[in-house]
Formats: structure tokens, sequence, C-alpha cells
């Protein structure tokens, strides 16, 4: 493990007093553009302005048990990373159809569900894994950042009625936009650190000087207490047998949105990562299963690790978990007070659709990373490329999709949840007829390179293999074949955690050094460049064997950790 | 052409011959790489630039006439020096602990600059 440039406060380290305070309003103030799906999902209900509060009061108390349980580390719960939780788009379309058919109780009791539901996969992720690739879950989080670019331009014009109008909109989103910018791209420390919040400020001063800023939407006739509990009066649950399949895809599509974020925090950490840390995403997705079980028991909606926030954590190089403490207590403290949801309903559009917009660019590029790690063959490419529509079908195909029949609307209103549907099956449709053995016969006393290459470059985008491992793979059979005498075979067998090689030859076994043999010796006799063929094969694969078996033939084993 | 065949190409900056070299470098090819530079400093050539930015990868064959071209130079009091490596082929010089066996610059301006 190695730190990263440009990494300011690693995972484990706890930044000098102000800057973790100054950082944590900053991720507060972002994960707050969160609370506008539980706004979205309150008036769908047809909630009044003092239970809207009220349900945005319980959303914020479930963000600060939700960030708690997330980013703890321990040996039981927790992903160990800064990954606060966020209210999450993903569990929205489902929801306001849940709320349609039965009100919030109804969305309540489905998303008990949902977390039931991840919590009990939580023990078992690394046996399902096969199910849920990383370039999936790269392809949800690259549909998560482009809708939330989606989401940031639409709040940058909501506000607009005339042509006007659009103009201070937009004239606001660009100025807070530019400032977020130029903060992080040609600015230092505590500029570039804070840049999200320097650009929502300047937001909201555009917004003030554009005479736009109206605190009094937000205030129920009677006024507000400094101080008060979020009334339970909206607390019931419901549950209804035909939204659990919906439900069911979404804590899925979940599961993959956790993966990936927490993955990404795991890679902002480390220079040298090369794969997830499973025990990290199974203790990460039991917090998460556990923290919607107790948002929806206490009234609120699905929570899922926020995209954004470790977007914004890789943005400014300050991803310390002692965050997730300030955070919560931020979060647990503006509960308890009703101007601070009612500050969050009147925040203006403009200023939401720069933050959503300028994390959308980090989200997606980190989903596309994940995404062009593997080799992409076409049944991958179909995976990828068919999900990638069908997340785009429901924004531009409202018509055709009006008419699929009812029960399949949760799933079909999201492009999320279609997109995710789509590569989730389509994955495991196309595992029909990948072989995880392939053998490969040789020309005996002829080494033909291309074919070699081709064969293990086609074979790695079957399996959806990383490039760097089939690189090492295709230099590891090379190596061997080009100082052994008559080679017959090469076996390479797959799985998504081990690349295997066996090379089979003619002849007498190859020596695998532990020493490098010093420059002198390899120019001295071609007994040289042998002992540095071995050495070579030790330092590029994670393990190496070489045993002589029956017949005079010798098996070189190659491998490499996936 | 295969992409991952072996290129040559050579070019001058000053008193320096730079020989840009692409593709993969294995025993099927490095005997190729050792008659161009032994054509080289034949022909007068005192510093050599080997330029890998174009490399996949080099296998210990590779290695092996890469250590004898250097020290054929220093016999003759000329000079080969190593620039551009990245990715894999850098690696592989990492793993294999033969960077200190060769003079190595960065990008090749960086190496210009320094010869």
């Amino acid at each position: 493990m190695s730190r990263p440039p440009g990494l300011l406060y690693s995972v484990d380290e706890t930044p000098p007093r102000a800057v973790l305070i100054a950082a944590g309003l900053q991720q507060a103030a972002l994960m707050s553009t969160s609370l506008l799906y539980p706004i979205i999902l309150g008036r769908e209900a047809h909630l009044s302005p003092d239970r809207l509060l009220d349900f945005v009061s319980v959303s914020m108390l479930s963000l600060a048990i939700a960030t708690l349980l997330l980013c703890t580390k321990s040996r039981f719960i927790g992903s160990g990373y800064l990954c606060p939780g966020g209210c999450s788009q993903l569990y929205l379309g489902p929801s306001v159809s849940a709320a349609h058919i039965g009100g919030l109780p109804l969305v309540f009791g489905m998303t008990v569900v949902t977390g039931i539901l991840q919590t009990a996969i939580a023990p078992v992720l690394r046996r399902v894994r096969f199910l849920l690739p990383p370039e999936i879950a790269g392809l949800v989080i690259a549909v998560v950042g482009l809708f939330m670019a989606v989401l940031g331009v639409r709040y940058s014009l909501s506000e607009a009625t005339s042509s006007t109008v659009m103009s201070e909109d937009l004239a606001i989103a660009a100025v807070s936009l530019t400032t977020m910018v130029i903060l992080n791209v040609w600015t230092k420390g505590f500029l570039r650190m804070f840049c999200l919040l320097l650009g929502v400020a300047v937001g909201y001063g555009a917004s003030a000087a554009f005479g736009i800023l109206d605190f009094s939407t937000g205030m129920p006739s009677q006024g507000l207490p400094l101080l008060r509990l979020p009334s339970l009066e909206l607390l019931q649950w419901r549950f209804d047998a035909s939204l659990i399949a919906p439900f069911a895809i979404i804590a899925i599509a979940g599961i993959l949105n956790l993966t990936a974020n927490v993955s990404y925090a795991q890679r902002i950490n480390d220079a040298d990562w090369v794969r997830p840390n499973f025990s990290s995403l199974s203790r990460g997705l039991l917090a998460n299963g556990i923290a919607m079980v107790v948002s929806a028991t206490i009234g609120s909606m699905g929570i899922n690790t926020y995209s954004s926030s470790v977007g914004l954590s890789a943005a400014t190089g300050v991803t310390s978990r002692s965050l997730a403490y300030v955070i919560s207590i931020v979060f647990a403290l503006l509960s308890l007070m009703p101007a601070a949801a009612a500050l969050i309903t009147t925040i203006p559009a403009p200023v939401v659709g720069a933050a959503f917009f300028f994390a959308a660019a980090f989200v997606f590029a980190s989903g596309i990373q994940a995404i062009t790690a593997r080799l992409l063959d076409s049944r991958k490419i179909i995976v990828i490329g068919f999900s990638f529509a069908m997340a785009m079908l429901p924004n531009t195909s409202q018509d055709l999709l009006a008419h699929a029949p009812g029960l399949f609307h949760p799933i079909l209103e999201s492009g999320l949840v279609l997109g995710t549907v789509s590569a989730v099956l389509l994955n495991l449709l196309m595992r029909i007829g990948v072989r995880q053995r392939v053998t490969m016969k040789l020309e005996p006393g002829h080494v033909d390179r291309e074919t070699i290459e081709q064969f293990l470059s086609e074979q790695g985008g079957r399996w959806g293999a990383r490039r760097d491992i089939i690189s090492r793979a295709i230099f590891g059979v090379v190596q061997v074949l080009e100082v052994v005498d008559h080679g017959s075979e090469v076996e390479a067998s797959f799985d998504e955690f081990n690349l295997d090689i066996r090379i089979r030859y003619a002849g007498t076994p190859l020596l695998i050094p532990d020493r490098r043999p010093t420059p002198r010796e390899i120019v001295a006799s071609e007994d040289g460049e042998r002992l540095l063929a071995g050495y070579l094969l030790r330092q590029t694969a994670d393990r190496v064997n070489c045993k002589a078996s029956g017949g005079g033939t010798v098996e070189v084993q190659l491998h490499y950790d996936h | 052409m295969n992409k991952t065949a072996l290129r040559m190409e050579d070019s001058h900056a000053g008193s320096v011959c730079i020989l840009s070299i692409g593709g993969r470098i294995d025993s099927a090819n490095a005997a190729d790489l050792l008659d161009r530079l032994n054509g080289l400093f034949s022909s007068g050539e005192k510093t050599i630039l080997l330029d890998f930015k174009e490399v996949l990868y080099l296998t210990s064959a590779a290695f092996r006439v890469l250590l004898v071209v250097t020290d054929e130079a220093e016999r003759n009091e000329a000079r080969v020096v190593l620039c551009g490596l990245a990715g894999q082929a850098r690696e592989l010089f990492e793993m294999g602990g033969l960077l200190e066996a060769f003079t190595v610059h960065g990008s090749r301006e960086d190496a210009l600059g320094r010869l």
C-alpha cells in the first residue's frame, strides 16, 4: 500500500481540528443536497409544510446514523473508509411508486425489506461476486454520475419560467461552478480543500445579489421553534408483496453502488490498489443494510454511500475517517433544528445544480475507470453498452415505457434501476459458454508470440480479466517459452480472484532464483540469461513454481492474484 | 504489421543519436537490436539515446543485449542512455532490479537536456 500523490489526509489520519471541522462541514453541505430526494418524495406524498420539515429532519438524523455505521472501522460493521451515507436517488423511483400506492408508510415498510435483504447478502457478498463484477459496478457509478450531472443541469434551470429568470439562474450556477472548478484546479491547500463549500457560498451570494434568495417559502405558517424533536406522526409501516421485486432489484443496485463507492474510497487511499478489499465491502454492506432498516424505522427513505461525498474527498484529498464523526454530529444537531430543514428546502436550485454538476464529474470518471480497467470482449461490451442504453431509456422514451404493465413501472421509471437490472441479467446470460479453463497447443520448436498474445488477450477479454494482469501473464508465457527447449502446451484458468497459467515443455526444469543475477553473470553466458528469466518470472508473478513430471515433461506454474 | 512487433527508428539531436524503439523486445528480435546498435557505433556514434516510450515489454534476452551493448560502449568511450521507460517495460526494469545497471532519464527532453 503506497500513498497516492495529492492525498492530503489518508483515511487513518486525523487532520488538525480546524481542517477537520471545516472539511466535515463541507461534506455535510454536499450531503445535504441528498436531502432533495426526501423533499421530492415528501412532495409526491402530498405532505403538509410541517410534515415535510419533519420528514427532512428525520432524514438528517438517519444520515447521521448511517454515516457513523458506514464509516466506522471495526471487526463486525463499517467499511472503515470515508463513505458517508446519503439519501439515495436509487430508491427515489420505487419509493415514489410506493408512495403513490400506499403513502409513506408503504415506502418505510418496503425500505425495511430492502435493508434486511442487503443485511442478509452482506456475509455472502464474496460468494456472489460473480453476479456483480467490477465493470458493472463501474457502469452503475458512471450512470449515477451522469444522472447527477443531468440533475445538476435541471436544478440550474428549474426556476426558469422566462428567458430572463433562466439567464439569472444560469448565471448563479455558472458563478458557483466556476468558483469550484478554479479553486479545485488552480489552487492548493485550504482553497482546494473547501472548493465546494466556497462555491456554494459564492452561489448564495450571487442568489442574494439577483434577489432570488427567499427563506420564507419553506416556513410553516405558525413559524419555527429553535429546537424541536421531529414529530413521529408519519411513523407507520405497510408492506405490499407486489413491490418486493422492484425493491429487491433496488437492493442489488444499492449493493453495486456501495461496492463501487467503497472500492473508490479504497483506491484513492492506495496508489497500489488493484482489487477491492472484500472484508471492508461486506462490513460496509452490513452497515448499509442496518442503516436502511434504522432509517425506515424512524421514518425516512433509503440510504446508500453517497457517491458525491467520495468524489469530493478524491477532489480535495481529505479522506480522513474522522470526518464521519463531524458529519454525524452536524446532522444529529441539525435534525433538532427545524430551521435547518427549512433552509434546505429553500436552498437556491442553481446552487444545488452547480454542486451536483461538480461532484458528478468525479463520480462519472471513477465509473469509467472501473469499466476500462478490465479487458472488454464482445460479451462485456454488450453488457455495458446495452445496459448503458437501457439506463438512458426512461429519460428518452417515456411514451414507450408508459405502455408497459404497471408491475414493471417501478423498474422502468428509473434509468439507474433499469440499467442495473439489464447489466445483472445480461452478465448472467453472457456467462453462458465462457470456459474458465482453456488450453493452447504449441508447435514444437516454435514460439509464435503473436498467437500467444492473441490467445491470452482474447481469453482475458472473455473473462473480464484486468489488462495489467493479462499483460503480465503474456510476458510470463513468452519469457518461459523463449528459454525452454520444446514448449508443448499453455493452459490458462481464471476466476474473479486468480489467474493461473501452466506451461508444459520437454526438457530440464527452469531455475527460479531468489537472487538477481549480476549484470556480469547475465552478460557472461546464456545461463546468466536463463537465470535472469527465472528471476523476472519470480518478480512478475505472484507465485511461480517449476516441477518435473513423468516422461521428461516439465511444468511451470505461474499464479497471478486478480 | 503486428503492433507488438519490434520497431526501430533513429534520428539526431545535435551529437546525440536517438533510437526510438517500439513493440516488444525478446529473443526473436534482440539480435536485430544488437545489430542496429553495433551499426550505429560502427558509423561513429558516441552517444546513443534509446527511447523506450513505445516499448511494450522486454524479456531476459533483451536485457542481456542491452547489458552487452552498454559494456561494449564503455570500452569504446561511447555511452548508451535510456529514456521514456513507462508501463510494463519500466516495471520489468524495476522488478528485475536492473534500473541501476543503466543510465536512465525520464522523458526524451529530460535526457537531451542532461546529455
